[in-house]
């Protein structure tokens, strides 16, 4: 099983949902985060006072997977995300020992 | 009868002595006199000589006012103490209309509110830029421009007696007599408009001014640049607001069509649903069609899609700000406490207001099973637009049908801009103030019930329809031409406001672009056109935590 784990720029969420959803993949977590990679921030002037806006909006997806579905899941991601600018985000993949289903006894990729 | 006779020939002797005594009073020591005593039913206290030596009832006028002059020869005293009340008339009506016209300022808070809270978070400081920087830049159009177009010659024709007359502001430039089509005294409000009773106008008729520019607010936003939405601004300020409110209030051709072509009591709008609301409405309109929608408002199908308001609780309370500030906008426009019509007003505004919203609740609940909050709010705005025009001339149960009509056609126009035209109005502005400002204008000429009103506009002073003291009538209650002329007059406004926008600034976005570049629109206007967020939790760096 595998977790893949995609930081992408906000304002491809929809199509990377779309991308997603065209392939199976029904399950998503997604989160609101800030951050940076090389791509650096850009200052501003507050009332006489520069500051740096250092980090930015990103969205995180978490995906999890049977091993088998992770490269197709990674694709899809990345062509969807791509804008072929610095700051399209980066995905990374993981694996996972255990996997388990609250509402019933599923475990393993069952589970997923 | 003769009563009535004196108040006629006391109206038209008044813009006599306004030409012989034009001039300035900027400390306010010679306003408000013996000549501007009247009782409560409108009667001068001063009974002048009639100015038609021919008219038939001459001989019993002059006996009046000669009976008048005895009396006042005896009774210096009286005649004194006459001047005294008249200045307290004027200085109450002085109070009045600048208390009102602050609730009116305190609107633009409102709209500001409601503005923000209906966009998207990544926009939240660039509307309130756009509320504030207009009022900043439309004031400065309409102080050196625009206010002496629309009230440069009121004194001709429509002199608010209310406030002492501004007998100083009495030249058309552009047309004259029953046939102005644009004022010419005042610019830059000093010289003649350097008056106290022209400043009390002044205030009042810029913060409505104010009003028709911030609603173009609620449909440009979101993609519009800054520098190109001042241009908007000092247009709506300069131009497109003062003329057709000359030809409507500032005793322009409009107004006087009673006269000159026999049309009711002329165009009439009592507090501005086209005037303020229309005009900036359809100016709206016209913007948002040259800008276009939002990226990604519609799908490649050409279905809308949602932006969910980013914060219901601006939403909500903008709304109420600008209810209580209409307590200003509608009951202020009599521009006096001495008109006791103002508390018909109050109650009719209010009639109209929750009728709308409520109207706008259920519609949506019925037709989609939960009562929009947006929508109750844009009801409740609907109601107001609407009766803005007819509020002085229409009774309760009128007033509270014509809330239920703007709740129906703003519920109807949002839907219908969204899924039919495809013209994305972000706030609603053109539904709620170009639709049912042009609702208002005809329900004046459909509910108006003759009860007030009475000499509007210089028509029917002593009788109307056969009746004395009949007031501006609607086609419900006899007056076909009135219908007509308000008819008219809407379909005037919406062919100005909309056609003169879309020309100007058509030819402005040709020369360079008024929207901002894709990339701006998708990170949101508020870091890359003023270089600060509306709700700064990225401000997280190093020089800032350095202490």
């Amino acid at each position: 099983m595998k977790k893949i784990e995609a930081i992408i720029q906000p304002k491809k969420l929809d199509e990377v949902k779309e991308a997603l959803l065209s392939i199976g993949v029904e399950g998503v977590t997604i989160s609101e985060v800030r951050g940076h990679g090389r791509q650096k921030g850009h200052t501003e002037m507050y009332r006489g006072a520069e500051y740096t806006v250092d980090f930015l909006p990103k969205v995180k997806l978490e995906i999890f997977a049977p091993a088998s579905r992770a490269e197709q899941i990674v694709e899809a991601i990345r062509t969807a995300a791509r804008s072929g600018k610095i700051g399209d985000g980066k995905i990374f993949v993981s694996s996972i020992d255990e996997a388990f289903r609250i509402r019933n006894d599923d475990s393993g990729d069952a589970a997923l | 009868m003769l009563v009535l006779l004196a108040s006629v020939f006391t109206v038209l002797l008044v813009p006599c002595m306004a030409q012989q005594d034009s001039k300035p009073d900027p400390a306010g020591l010679a306003t408000g006199d013996k000549t501007t005593v009247v009782d409560a039913g409108g009667n001068p206290f001063l009974v002048s000589e009639p100015a038609d030596k021919n008219a038939p009832n001459y001989a019993q006028g002059k006996k009046d006012a000669d009976e008048f002059q005895a009396q006042a020869a005896k009774e210096p005293l009286a005649m004194k103490l006459a001047d005294s009340v008249g200045h307290i008339r004027v200085a109450t009506n002085f109070a009045w209309t600048l208390n009102t016209g602050y609730l009116v300022l305190f609107m633009q808070a409102g709209f500001a509110l409601l503005t923000c809270g209906l966009v998207r978070k990544k926009n939240a400081a660039h509307l309130m830029m756009l509320n504030f920087a207009a009022y900043v830049f439309a004031f400065i159009a309409y102080y050196a421009v625009g206010y002496a177009f629309q009230f440069g010659a009121v004194a001709v024709n429509a002199a608010p007696a209310n406030l002492g007359g501004t007998p100083t502001l009495n030249h058309f430039l552009l047309g004259s007599g029953l046939w102005g089509f644009l004022g010419g005294k005042g610019f830059f409000m000093t010289g003649p408009a350097y008056d106290a009773g022209s400043n009390v106008l002044a205030l009042f008729e810029v913060v409505f001014m104010e009003t028709a520019g911030y609603i173009i607010v609620g449909s440009i936003c979101e993609r519009i640049s800054f520098w190109s939405f001042l241009l908007c601004e000092m247009f709506v300020g300069a131009i497109l607001y003062p003329i057709y409110g000359c030809w409507v209030w500032g005793g322009g051709w409009l107004s006087q069509i009673g006269n000159t072509l026999g049309l009711g009591h002329g165009y009439v709008d009592f507090a501005g649903s086209s005037v303020v609301h229309a005009v900036g409405g359809f100016c709206a309109m016209a913007l948002s069609v040259i800008l276009g929608p939002r990226l990604g408002k519609f799908g490649p199908d050409g279905k809308a899609r949602a932006f969910p308001a980013h914060n219901l609780v601006y939403v909500v309370i903008g709304t109420f700000v600008l209810l209580f500030g209409w307590m200003g906008f509608n009951p202020g426009s009599t521009l006096g406490a001495t008109d006791l019509r103002i508390s018909v007003i109050a109650i009719n505004t209010n009639l109209a207001a929750i009728a709308g919203s409520a109207t706008a609740m259920l519609f949506w609940y019925a037709k989609f099973g939960k009562p929009d909050i947006t929508m109750a709010c844009n009801g409740m705005l609907a109601g107001l637009v609407a009766i803005t025009a007819p509020c002085a001339f229409v009774g309760p149960t009128s007033a509270f049908i014509i809330g239920i009509l703007a709740g129906f056609v703003v519920c109807l126009g949002v839907l219908f801009n969204e899924n039919v035209t495809k013209i994305d109005d972000p706030c609603g502005a053109i539904s709620v103030h170009g639709f049912c400002g042009v609702l208002g204008s005809i329900s004046l000429g459909l509910f108006a019930d003759g009860t007030y009103g009475a000499g509007w506009n210089g028509v029917g002073a002593t009788s109307y329809l056969g009746q004395a003291g009949r007031g501006v009538t609607g086609l419900l209650y006899g007056d076909t031409k009135q219908f007509l002329v308000q008819v008219m007059g809407a379909a005037i406004c919406v062919a100005w406001a909309f056609g003169a926008t879309f020309i100007v600034f058509k030819v402005v976005n040709a020369v360079r672009s008024m929207r901002v570049a894709k990339e701006v629109e998708e990170e949101g206007l508020d870091v890359p056109e003023f270089g600060l967020q509306g709700y700064p939790e990225d401000a997280i760096s190093i020089s800032a935590t350095a202490v």
